[in-house]
């Protein structure tokens, strides 16, 4: 049902007249659609801030010199560029984005079970956020992102509390999310949407919010302990005392590996959504990949240790984390699977947002296949704190959870503005980052098998090549990031009105106006049928309708 | 606990249930401290003396959980939640203590040189 | 999912009008049920975060005492086990309070409720107090006085012969049984006897804080009746913070055992 202008009182609509209603309009909103705004604006603002420090060590790394940072500067930049993308942009990127806008909307629900905690948890982002960006103007970290102890507690001389803080703070931002989402996909589902008629990105939602719920406490309790040992001089993890720095790795990757998967499986939900609306098929395998969700939610809990090898971790201990490690392909196998078993017949268009997943498939089974690599107590030997796994977790982390990230919000632009971003630059921008993307990681994993340690700005001149390679491709990298913030924000004026269901794709998210109104249904929906219900002919139909010079 | 299928029935825990259990939660409680003094006195096995305050306290746990927390009488999910810090935990003991149990202490690092 | 959307009509759950339930009910619940179930939900998944964040403590504890048995059983000798069983006794009590709280809450006896809670918090505040002398005394000895009494009065200053206080000046007494005889050893000793007592300041203080959250929950709680919002349909928030308060409870109930009784 194509329209002319936007639909009248939608949620992003003012009453407010004065500067103040304004503000509070926005800052007090206990609305999930406005929060997530608030969110996408916030997060993008760390995600470039991030960018920005991996340029610089990128620029670093072209000559084999350390001739524009120190090294103490430069173990700062890869700290600030690792601290605000894991904490500020990774995990709560796609559940506080996309998660708050489409839960509610997905389910057939009026907003989040607490919307005031939901407005609480951007306010403790921010908080965080500006503990961790004080942090940084104060002279930053030296410690990377993972405060390994007794460095960090004893050693290191740069803002390690602050940053603590403000990791600590973030980690009850997604604490209260976890907890909103788990209530809210419970109780407040419209009547008839059963869990087998969710879409598939609720079912990766809940499995998020039970990993954060579950584990982030214990960063919580890490990094304060962590804390008080800077503070007060004596510490649990300080061997001085006979206590076991190991002790704080066990704890810190209790969490922090689940944390992977916070980063990624909302990216596994978003790429679902994508694959079954531009093959315009039911998805292949629904019940596998919901519980390959909750498998991997589940997996992830038991496979820690495989950060540890080297550690001084007992060789059982990584024998059995080496093995469990295995057990995580399956389920992620399993979806790869079956998103390629939906294209199978399904009447492809290669939209912006399917470009991304089709690249998000490609360098998951990269990044996920090089995890199975590291996974084994053998090779990882060989490799740990090599370049080989950085590429390793860029491969999954920015080829994964970035491409689904941008494939989300491409995908429901016109839900969330009302309006089409411009499809030709949307193409061209989604195949630059491709191309940047791996121009920049893939010689990472050569440079990094020929023994290039990370973490280091100097590196004998062999490697210059690689390097050179790497930071040219981080060039159009950017570019590629670029592109869309200026295409998208444009399309807030000039894009095209986009109708309530641009996509013609199948969700209650489709079904309300675009932009959704305040209270997302005016009536409760009903639902009927199952996720995906895409007809039968859809392909055949979609071939018959198609003229040159329609889009793909 | 044998005296609650009326309340289970009506879905609902009444005062009576909870000075039941708060009395038993006193006994629980003289019983840890009697075990503690006890095992001053006898040469029992350290593991066992902590096993005894472990489960002591949760049986503590399970009667404060079952029915001052309503959890006997909850949704199934709520029940569900309540289970699943403890698998957490599980994991996390579990699998943290089998580390160190294999690695000895002071830690040793196993077969290899 | 193709939909269907319902007319407010044919759809109990649908009906989107304020005519038949309180003013308690949210905009985007459909029923006060709904509203209850998701309360409490969301308070045991909270509570869920709590029991993994003392977790992280009891997982260092568990490795240490496994680690250095011998030294725990000293260590712990030097707390204060009556205080500890007293402190027990008066939680176990509260938490009864609380349940019956809930329970005059459920019959919609506002006076009742006040009282109970107010009860509550004063055991609360008894727990608090004992803790505070308990710390006190462990800061007093650390000062060289005998009690915390005589330490606010400056009274029989001696010779510091034991500091139980984690850092510089952490002094363990050499034996166990009387203490005051022995000659002091040199002051800081970097023993695992620190990482007891510093599990010790941390876990109790952590659940001291939480104690602190427990008592502002219960203030509200009682404002909150006392005002009337509180009503025999309508006592989700009572149930919810007596559930916080439980949580308080069961995380002192292991604390004890591993603190106090320990051989």
């Amino acid at each position: 049902m194509a329209t002319t202008a936007l639909p009248g009182r939608n949620y992003l609509e003012e009453d407010a007249t004065t500067i103040g209603a304004w503000l509070k309009a926005w800052f007090l909103t206990v609305d999930h659609k406005r929060i997530a705004i608030l969110y996408l604006l916030s997060i993008n603002f760390f995600f470039l801030l991030g960018g920005l420090a991996a340029s610089v060590i990128r620029v670093e790394l072209i000559t084999p010199q350390g001739d524009l940072l120190s090294a103490d500067l430069y173990n700062r930049a890869f700290t600030l560029h690792g601290i605000i993308m894991v904490f500020f942009f990774l995990i709560p990127g796609i559940p506080a984005v996309l998660g708050n806008f489409l839960v509610p909307l997905m389910i057939g629900a009026r907003d989040m079970a607490f919307p005031r905690l939901n407005l609480f948890s951007w306010y403790l982002y921010m908080a965080g956020g500006i503990f961790a960006l004080t942090a940084a103007i104060f002279g930053g970290v030296d410690t990377g992102w993972t405060f390994y102890t007794p460095f960090s507690s004893t050693y290191a001389n740069s803002n390690v509390i602050l940053t603590i803080t403000g990791a600590f703070i973030m980690g009850f931002s997604s604490i209260t999310t976890g907890v909103n989402f788990i209530v809210t996909i419970h109780t407040m589902r419209a009547p008839g949407m059963t869990w087998f008629r969710l879409p598939l990105f609720i079912w990766a939602s809940y499995a998020t919010s039970l990993i954060i719920v579950l584990a982030t406490p214990v960063i919580g309790i890490t990094l304060l302990l962590v804390a008080i040992e800077r503070l007060w001089g004596v510490g649990i993890f300080d061997p001085a005392l006979g206590g076991d720095p190991l002790l704080f790795q066990h704890l810190f990757w209790f969490y922090s590996h689940p944390a992977v998967y916070i980063m990624i499986l909302p990216g596994f939900g978003v790429i679902s959504e994508l694959i079954a609306a531009f093959s315009r098929k039911r998805i292949f395998g629904y019940e596998f990949i919901a519980f390959s969700s909750m498998a991997i939610a589940l997996l992830g809990f038991l496979v820690w240790g495989h950060h540890m090898f080297v550690s001084g971790q007992s060789v059982y201990a990584g024998l059995v984390f080496s093995f469990l490690t295995m057990l995580v392909a399956i389920p992620s196998a399993i979806k790869v699977f079956n998103w390629t078993a939906t294209l199978y017949k399904g009447s492809i268009s290669y939209r912006t947002p399917m470009l991304y997943a089709l690249g998000f498939i490609g360098l998951f089974v990269i990044g996920g296949l090089t995890g199975i690599f590291l996974g084994i107590v053998a090779i990882n030997i060989h490799v740990t704190d090599t370049y080989f796994v950085v590429a390793h977790f860029h491969y999954v982390m920015v080829g994964g959870a970035i491409m689904a990230y941008l494939g989300g919000i491409h995908y429901w632009w016109p839900k969330m503005t009302g309006r089409m971003y411009n499809e030709v630059w949307g193409g061209i921008s989604a195949l630059i980052i491709f191309v940047g993307f791996n121009m920049t990681f893939f010689p990472q994993f050569i440079v990094g098998y020929l023994g290039m340690p990370r973490r280091y700005h100097v590196y004998p001149q062999e490697f210059q090549v690689l390097h050179v390679l790497s930071s040219a491709g981080a060039t159009i990298l950017a570019i590629g990031f670029i592109i869309p913030i200026i295409y998208l924000t444009i399309s807030l004026w000039k894009g095209a009105i986009a109708g309530d269901n641009p996509w013609d794709a199948t969700g209650l998210e489709w079904e309300v106006s675009s932009p959704p109104p305040t209270h997302n249904f005016t009536t409760t929906p009903v639902v009927t049928r199952e996720a995906y219900d895409y007809p039968p002919d859809a392909a055949e139909v979609d071939a018959a309708n198609w003229r040159p010079g329609s889009p793909l | 606990m044998a005296h609650h299928e009326h309340e289970h029935e009506r879905g609902h825990i009444g005062p009576a249930t909870y000075y039941k259990v708060f009395a038993a939660l006193m006994v629980l409680m003289f019983l840890t401290v009697g075990a503690w003094w006890v095992e001053g006195m006898l040469n029992i096995p350290r593991a066992l003396g902590v096993f005894i305050a472990v489960a002591i306290a949760s049986t503590k746990t399970v009667l404060i959980v079952l029915f001052f927390m309503h959890i006997k009488v909850s949704s199934r999910v709520t029940q569900l939640y309540a289970v699943a810090a403890l698998v957490a935990l599980l994991f996390m003991f579990v699998i943290t203590m089998g580390d160190y149990f294999a690695r000895g202490w002071p830690p040793e690092l196993g077969p290899l040189p | 999912m193709a939909t269907t959307t319902s007319t407010s009509s044919s759809h109990a759950h649908a009906d989107h009008g304020h005519a038949d339930h309180g003013p308690e009910l949210q905009h985007h619940f459909s029923t006060a049920a709904q509203q209850k179930e998701a309360a409490t939900l969301g308070m045991w998944v909270f509570l869920v975060t709590e029991v993994m964040l003392f977790g992280g403590i009891f997982m260092a504890y568990a490795v240490y005492r496994w680690a250095f048995p011998d030294i725990w059983a000293e260590a712990a000798y030097h707390l204060n086990t009556p205080l500890g069983t007293i402190n027990t006794v008066v939680l176990l009590v509260s938490s009864l309070t609380v349940a019956l709280a809930v329970s005059a809450a459920e019959a919609g006896k506002r006076t009742r409720i006040i009282q109970l809670i107010v009860v509550t918090m004063l055991l609360g505040l008894a727990f608090l107090g004992l803790k505070a002398y308990e710390y006190s005394e462990k800061f007093a000895h650390c000062a060289g006085y005998s009690t915390p009494i005589e330490w606010v009065t400056n009274t029989n200053q001696h010779a510091v012969y034991e500091c139980l206080v984690p850092g510089q000046a952490f002094l363990f007494p050499a034996d166990k049984t009387t203490g005051a005889s022995n000659a002091p050893t040199v002051a800081g000793q970097p023993t695992p006897y620190q990482l007891f007592f510093l599990l010790y300041f941390i876990a109790t203080g952590l659940h001291a804080v939480h104690m602190l959250i427990g008592l502002a929950i219960m203030s509200y709680l009682v404002f909150i009746t006392w005002r009337g919002t509180i009503s025999s349909t309508y006592f989700t928030p009572v149930e919810i913070g007596g559930l916080y308060w439980h949580l308080i409870d069961i995380v002192w109930v292991f604390l004890f055992p591993l603190f106090y009784l320990v051989h």
